[in-house]
Formats: C-alpha cells, structure tokens, sequence
C-alpha cells in the first residue's frame, strides 16, 4: 500500500447475475460486469473526478465505496486498514467518514421530514453530540458551512420549499454534519440548471480547502469538472482507461476514448466551434463484453489486434497512465 | 431530551393538513356524519328516553307501535322504545367496528412493512400466505368460526379483526415496496443508518397516509360484518347492536305486520356509518394521496385577449416565424395575474436555429407552448402576435391553427421515455403520429414513411419492431424526433431534447439536429438552460430572464460582447475547458417568482452592477443596431 493513499481500491470487481432467477440446472449463468477490476488511490483532501458514460460503472463503484454493495472481488483499504468485508458494526466508523451526495436533491430528501430533523438525522444514528444544544450546534454549523445562511430561516421548513440548489445544500449539510473525511458525489450538479451548477460546485471546492476534506466526483460531464479536480480518471464498461492530473487529461488525453469525450464538451465560445468525435452507438451492454479492447467496436482508430488483446496500462508520466495499444511501444 | 420539538412539529403538521382537508367536503361531510354518531354513542345515556336492556323483560309501549311523538322510531316485537336501542346500539356497532378495526390493521400493517421491507423469501411466503386468506370467503368462515365458539362480543371483535387484515397488508406491502426503492432511504443507509431507523424514520411516515385511509374502509367494513353476524344470529345476544335489532325485528315477524320501522332505522343507522366513513375515506385519500390532487394548470382552452395593438407586418420572405411583443399572464384566482412572458419579440428564418436560454421558471415553456396556444386554461396571451408565414396564430380559428399544430410546427419534448406509449412498437406510434395528423395519407405508404423517417434521425428500420424500453435514452429521443418530424413540419419546437443525456449522446442529438436543418430546411427553436449547446449550434439567441427578454442577439454577439449582465454572468457559470483553471462565477439568489416580481427590474436582487434606478424602473428593451437587443439601464446610459 503505498504511502500517502488513504483510500485505496484494487482490482475491483462487481458482477450482478443476469440470469434472473437461475433455473436449477442452468450452469452458465450470465454475468453483468459493472465494475471490472478497478484501482485507484485517493490521497487527503484530493479531488478525483470519476468520469464515463452511463454504463460506466462509475455509480456502482460509488455503491461499492459506500458499503452499499459487496464486491464480488478486490479489496478497498481506508486509513491502512482493509473494509472490504467488515461487518455492518464495524462500518460504522467508516460510514461517519465517508459520506455520499447524490445526483436527485428531489429524491434524496425525505419529504415528510424538516430540514432540521434531516440534517441532525445522521447525528441520532452515530449518537453524536452530547446534548441538544451541542447537536443544534452542529447541525446549524452544517448548514451555514453548506450555505444554509441564516440556519434558523431553513431549519422549519420542508424540501418542497427549497428550490433545488438549496436542496441540495442540505443534502450536503446532512453529509458535513458528521464531519466525515470523504465525500462521494455522484452527479451531484447534472440535475441542476447551469446558474446553480457553478454554486454547488464552488461549494464542494471551499469545503475541501476548509475542512480538509478529500472528494469523489463522480460526473459523466468532464466539463463541470475542469477547475475543481487534482485527478481525473476515466472509465469505459467498467474498467479506468486513463487517469492522471486534470491537465494530463484535459490537455494532453491520450486514450481515444478520453479524447472523443473532450471534444464534445460543449465549449461556451461560438468562435471556438470544432471538429468533435462523435463516437456512434452507446456503451455496449456490460453482459457481453467486446473482446480484446473494450473500446474497440467504438474506436476511431482501432487496428487489427485491439479486437485481439486487452490492452495493459501504459504509463506515459509519473502522474498519467491510459490503456490503449497504441500507446504500447 | 428534545421532546418538546417533535412535538411542536407533529402540531404545525396536523394544523397544516387540517387546512387542506378542512377545504375537502366530501371528507368534511363523512367526518361529521361520523362525528354525530360518535357523540350520539357516547352520550347515549342522555340522549335515550329509556334505559336499553336486551334482556331486560319491561316494556315501554305496545308491541309494534309505528312512529310516534312518545316513540320517535315506534317500538318493536317487545314493546321496547326502537330510538333508545337505536342510540344504544350504536355504541355496540362502533366498539366492534373500532376495535375489530384495530387489529385488522396491526396485522396488516405489520405483515405489509415487514413483507415490503425485507422482500425476498420472507416477501414471497408472507404475501402467498395473504393471497391464500383473501381468496377464503370472509363471511363464511366468520360464521363458522362464531358457531364452533360462544358467540360474545369479544369473540366477535377477534374473528372480525383476525380476518380483516389481506387488503391492508397488501396495501402497505406495494407502498414500503414504492418508498423502499426511494433515493432518501438509499441516502439514510449511506448516512449508517439502520433497518429499525429507515423503517420508524422513512417508511413509516410515507406508509401512515395510506394505513390512515385504510383503517377508515376496514372500520367500516368491520362494521358491516358485525351486522352481517348479529343479522345471522350469531351476535352476542346480551347486548343489542343494529345487526341484532334487524335480527330480532326480522325473525319476529316485523315483516309480515308491516312494522317497517323495526327493520328501516337500525338499517339506516348501518347505511349512516359505512356512508361516513366510506366519504371520510375518500376525502382523506384526497388530502393525503397528492397525486389525486387537481393541479390548477389542467388544460383547457386558454384566452386570447381581443382588444391588443394592431401588429406591425414587416415579413421578409424567408420569415418563418416572426413573434411579436407577446405577453402571456396566468390569471391566478384572487390575485393579481402572474406575468410569465412580457413584451417578447424574436424572428425566425427556414433553417435557422435560435437558442431559447434561461434558468428554471423564466417562462420559455410558456412562451414556446403560447405558440401554437397549447397553454393551460388560466393562460391568457394578453398582448401581442405571433405570426407564421405571415398569419396570426393568435387570432385563427382552432380549426385552421390544427392545420398547422404538428403539420407545420411540431415539438421534440424533453423526457422522451414519458412521451412514448410503452406498451406499443416505436414504428407503430411513428405511424400513429402520421395517419392522426395526415388522415389522407396512403395506407400502403405508411411503412415506408416509418422506415423513411427513422433513416432520417439514424434508427436502423428493423428497430421499429422494438418497444421503448428495448431503445436507449438517446434513441428514444431519437424517436421522438422522427415523431416530430412525420408530417414534414417547417418549423421543430424542441424542448430541452438533451438535458437528461450524457454528453456523448447529446452530442449525438445536437449533429442530427444540425444535419436536419440543414438537410430539409427546418426552422428550430431549441430550449435550453445549456449556454454550452447553444453555442454549438445555434444562430441566434434569445435570453430570458423572469419572463423578460434580456438580450437577443447573433451567437457570436451574445458570447463576445454580451450587454446585459445576465448574460455575462451566466457565460461565467459556464465551465469552459479551454480555460480549465479557472474558478467558476456563480450568480448568487435565485430567478424571481413569478407572482412577486421586483417592481424595477427583474433580474436587480441578484445583479452585480446594480444601481438606485433598477430598483424602481424595469428597463426598456434597447435596440443596440444590427438586431442586438438588451434590456438593462446601463445599455442605455452607454448608448
């Protein structure tokens, strides 16, 4: 394990059956390979943008990260110690630590709750905060934290009262309130009109810087990640293709695939119109997986053995590494 | 402890749901039939004129007396006074009800949580074991029962409630299965939460609304077969409930003398209490159930204000669609209109494309629906014209605008899986969308349009056999595309086509878009709240802001030399990958509503070079030449 990594994710895998309920003489159950071998290292208070087309994955790995999900194989290390298979006793420790933001502020908020009970709801549940002024304490220091400024105006009202940026403020006021090291962000801003995007991620940005906290922006919008993350790692059916520092990425993709999802972010610049790889298709169902590279049957610049031979990583600097076979010399 | 709080919310809820359900009248009549009969119970003994005893051997009048003004409801077969057994009996018949009720629903509600919750093999055995009593005639087996033990009011209330449990527990198992399945539980097991937490916390309060009316229904229902048993001879015989008053009435021969009144007024009291509850039931669903709920933007036919301004026509040839100084209100009951779109004005040529870009709620839905005057009833176009190809869609007829609604000017809605018919081919709506608008269409031509227009939007024509769910997000939107363009419209409306897509897909989605206008020479107007998209591939653009043009302009203008500061501050919230470091500008506040809307300017709370006149004069649109239109103080003080 290497040393400054305090998450750390190898060979990761998760297969659901596709077979429905399997008959009891059936043996080749078919398999959905969402997650297919994945690595990665999260350092402290890193930005790591996790980025792929639906399909990816990248939601499934974010189950995984959470507990919510048994891998079928691979192991995740938090703080040197292995919670791959902890028991649910044992996670709770990790729960307070690493909290999750989902991409709906709609669905995510129980609507018969106030926002009060909501974000001192994660309190109760650890049974954190000695008495209820300490908690009142907390959780309005969460929400203002979030941008829930005054807390007092908020804290009687119901989510259907709050638009959806705000919503979404106390969806992460109820992550901060445990105060948690980690925070995966699945989509959190790609249900929120543009305007508000930019608060919610300027948001997300301050707290890392204040709090010390690392995050996991899971996104299938390279875009609205650009300023924000250290890293960027790009997934395709389940597996990372290339991952380095946000410049390595934005600047110098060497992956075809990561090249074609840059070139058709929408750029706010009529002057700056370009050519764009539009793959064709979609992300191949994850059942029945290309053979070789993965990419193949999308790929501009496929040649012949990439429909033969699974493609290692290549590393190109210290910090970017991608999985293509034309990188391979 | 912070049991005060709980407890100030759990008022402030129930005052609140008071207010919504003390505007209910069927709910408010059921509460109050209900209510009458509940004090009539209870104060039973100050009501009656005598002391009601079953068994108790006086007698009060002659045997059979009809109505009179010594026995209101006459007397029965005993010679004892029917409205005192009458108002005693309604004591009997709410206990059993009640408390019958009571345990049907614990059974119930326990059964479907837990049922619901676990899902599974515990699912599956419980529900099978739920089918199984349903499908066992109630009544029947009650009797049965009841004969094989002593028929007293005890046993009564536990066979009733030990069989009254199926529906409930199938009610509250799709309901835990429905809230189960939610974000905000997912949410709470992130949080560490666990299932006694999720249950009391989440589920619960979302299942309650539903037991609530459920309880309602089995309480009558309870009733109802409480009467059926005592009306069988099989109630308790010390006490008189109405089942056993028509029991005792129909086996002594009130029949036969014609003493309907022996019969007529316990029947009525049973009719009176399943009634009440049965229109409290439905009134609680209603308050309770919001999707029951009638929304004030029901469709209807919207108004077109006659006494406007005369239009000022100055078409060119290549005009499509030219929109003129349209305004469109929502009268909204007892206030002032809500004023949606003001003073809104843009020009269209064939294949051009205009970006329509503003945040939620500024009103471009309601401009684009005004269009072809598809609003909801309470929508009024107030002022101005809208005119296609050189007629005033504001002012035909609703036969001439059909002629053109979908054959000239046609919409790609946004959600296409909402807008497909699942359970039919994608082909077969495309060739629906044909024959309804074109009924002349030949029959034997219909498929080769089909395939015709999905080769147009890049479907390959056997997917037409194929149902939705079998398409991806960006087919189905593909389909609705085809759909759109079916009857070769000059003119394609689409709203937000891309805002659920990934960004590959929707890149997809904008290059057909491209090709089509380009290819067939369609006019699209694409709704937004996407800066990026639109300046892909629009040409001009139109920014709205609180139901007001901001500034309309040439794309290139709108990105290179915007003037209002709404729109430059919206291309600073727009994250650009050219300039990857920088840190995004966010545009603090949020867009007005529309039924309070700043008395100067619309956009002043939240702009950043606000001054003293914007706060008291909403600006003019300022014509700035070469068709660059911006509504600001500060255009006018640097003109």
């Amino acid at each position: 394990m290497s040393k400054d990594a305090f998450l750390e994710v190898n060979g990761l895998k998760k297969y659901f059956d596709a077979t429905g309920r399997p008959g009891l003489f059936s043996r080749d159950t078919r398999h959905v390979h969402a997650v297919d071998g994945v690595d990665f290292t999260l350092r402290h208070s890193e930005v790591l943008a996790l980025v792929g087309e639906s399909g990816c994955g990248k939601s499934t790995l974010a189950l995984l990260l959470m507990g919510l999900e048994k891998p079928t194989a691979g192991t995740i290390h938090f703080e040197g110690r292995d919670i791959t298979h902890i028991s649910e006793h044992e996670r709770k420790d990790v729960r307070r630590k690493i909290q999750m933001i989902f991409q709906d502020p709609y669905e995510s908020l129980n609507p018969t709750q106030s926002i009060e009970e909501i974000v001192n709801e994660p309190l109760m549940v650890h049974g954190l905060g000695a008495d209820k002024k300490e908690r009142d304490e907390r959780v309005k220091k969460a929400m203002e934290d979030s941008g829930l400024k005054p807390a007092d105006v908020y804290l009687n009202r119901f989510p259907h009262e709050l638009s959806g940026g705000q919503r979404q403020r106390v969806v992460i006021a109820a992550a901060l309130v445990l105060e948690p090291e980690i925070l995966l962000a699945d989509e959190p801003v790609s249900m929120l009109d543009v305007s508000i995007r930019a608060e919610i991620i300027n948001l997300l940005a301050e707290l890392r810087i204040s709090r010390q906290i690392a995050v996991i922006f899971i996104t299938h919008d390279l875009g609205s990640v650009g300023f924000f993350a250290d890293r960027v790692a790009v997934m395709y059916l389940g597996r990372i293709v290339e991952i380095g520092t946000m410049l390595d990425v934005l600047e110098k993709p060497r992956h075809p695939y990561t090249k074609a999802l840059i070139s058709v972010i929408p750029v706010p610049n009529p002057r700056l119109r370009h050519e764009r790889i539009i793959l064709q298709g979609e992300t191949p169902n994850p059942i029945d997986l290309p053979t070789g590279c993965r990419f193949h049957p999308r790929c501009p610049v496929a040649i012949a053995t990439c429909k033969a031979s699974d493609p290692p990583f290549v590393i190109l600097s210290k910090t970017h590494k991608a999985a293509c076979l034309l990188l391979v010399k | 402890m912070n049991s005060s709080e709980p407890k100030q919310q759990w008022l402030i809820r129930l005052q609140s749901f008071w207010q919504t359900f003390s505007k209910n009248r069927i709910g408010l009549v059921g509460l109050a039939m209900l209510a009458l009969l509940i004090l009539m119970a209870i104060f039973a003994p100050l009501i009656a004129p005598y002391t009601s005893s079953s068994s108790a051997e006086f007698q009060v009048g002659d045997i059979y007396n009809p109505p009179s003004a010594s026995h209101w409801f006459g007397t029965d077969d005993a010679g004892q006074d029917i409205f005192s057994n009458f108002v005693f009996g309604a004591r009997i018949s709410l206990i059993v009800g009640f408390f019958a009720a009571f345990i049907s629903i614990i059974i119930g509600g326990v059964l479907g949580l837990v049922a619901g919750f676990l899902g599974g093999r515990w699912e599956n055995l419980l529900m099978r074991f739920t089918d199984t009593m349903l499908v066992i005639p109630d009544l029947p087996l009650m009797v049965v029962i009841i004969a094989l033990t002593k028929p007293s009011l005890l046993n009564i209330i536990f066979v009733i409630g030990l069989l009254g449990w199926t529906t409930t527990a199938r009610v509250v198992r799709s309901q835990t299965l429905a809230v189960k399945s939610r974000k905000f539980v997912l949410r709470a097991r992130a949080v560490g939460a666990g299932n006694a937490h999720i249950i009391s916390r989440h589920i619960l309060p979302l299942v309650m609304p539903i037991l609530v009316v459920q309880a309602v229904l089995v309480v009558s229902l309870a009733i109802l077969n409480e009467s059926a048993l005592s009306f069988l001879g099989l109630g308790d015989p010390t006490v008189l409930s109405w089942g056993q008053m028509l029991n005792y009435a129909f086996g002594r021969g009130a029949m036969s003398i014609g003493a309907w009144w022996a019969l007529f007024f316990p029947g009525f009291g049973i009719v009176w209490v399943v009634l009440g509850l049965t229109l409290l039931g439905q009134g609680l669903e209603q308050v309770l159930n919001p999707r029951l709920d009638t929304h004030h933007l029901m469709p209807g036919r919207p108004t077109v204000r006659k006494d406007r301004v005369e239009a000022q026509t100055k078409f060119t040839k290549e005009t499509v669609l030219e929109v003129q100084n349209l305004s469109i209100n929502y009268i909204n009951e007892g206030k002032p209109p809500a004023r949606a779109v003001e003073n809104v004005s843009f020009t269209l040529n064939a294949g051009e494309l205009i970006g329509l870009v503003g945040e939620s709620g500024c009103g471009k839905t309601t401009l684009m629906l005004s269009l072809l005057r598809l609003l909801p009833s309470a929508g009024q176009i107030v002022d101005g014209r809208v005119f296609f190809n050189g007629e005033d869609l504001t002012t035909i007829s609703d036969e001439e605008l059909n002629k053109i609604r979908w054959k000239e000017i046609s919409i790609v809605f946004q959600g296409a899986m909402n807008a497909l018919n699942p359970v039919r081919t994608v082909g077969d709506q495309i060739a629906e969308a044909i024959t309804r608008h074109m009924p002349d269409f030949p029959k034997d031509k219909i498929q080769a349009r089909v395939i015709e227009l999905l080769d147009l939007v890049g479907i390959a024509a056997d997917h037409r056999e194929h149902f939705p769910h079998q398409y991806s997000g960006g087919m189905r939107q593909r389909a609705m595309i085809a759909m759109a363009l079916a009857c070769n419209p000059q003119v394609i409306i689409a709203d937000e086509p891309t805002t659920a897509l990934d960004v590959m897909i929707q890149a997809q989605i904008l290059e057909l878009l491209d090709s089509l206008r380009k290819k067939l020479g369609l006019a699209i107007i694409f709704v937004t709240h996407d800066l990026g998209v639109v300046a892909e591939i629009c040409d001009k653009v139109l920014v709205m802001y609180g139901g007001v043009t901001a500034e309309y302009a040439e794309v290139d203008t709108i990105y290179n030399e915007p003037r209002h500061p709404y729109t430059q501050e919206l291309i600073k919230a727009f994250p650009d990958l050219t300039k990857p470091k920088k840190k995004l500008t966010s545009i603090p506040g949020y867009p007005p509503r529309l039924d309070n809307l700043p008395v100067g300017c619309r956009f002043a709370p939240r702009c950043p070079a606000v001054f003293a006149r914007c706060q008291t004069e909403q600006p003019i649109l300022h014509n700035l030449g070469n068709s660059h239109i911006a509504s600001c103080h500060l255009v006018e003080a640097s003109k």
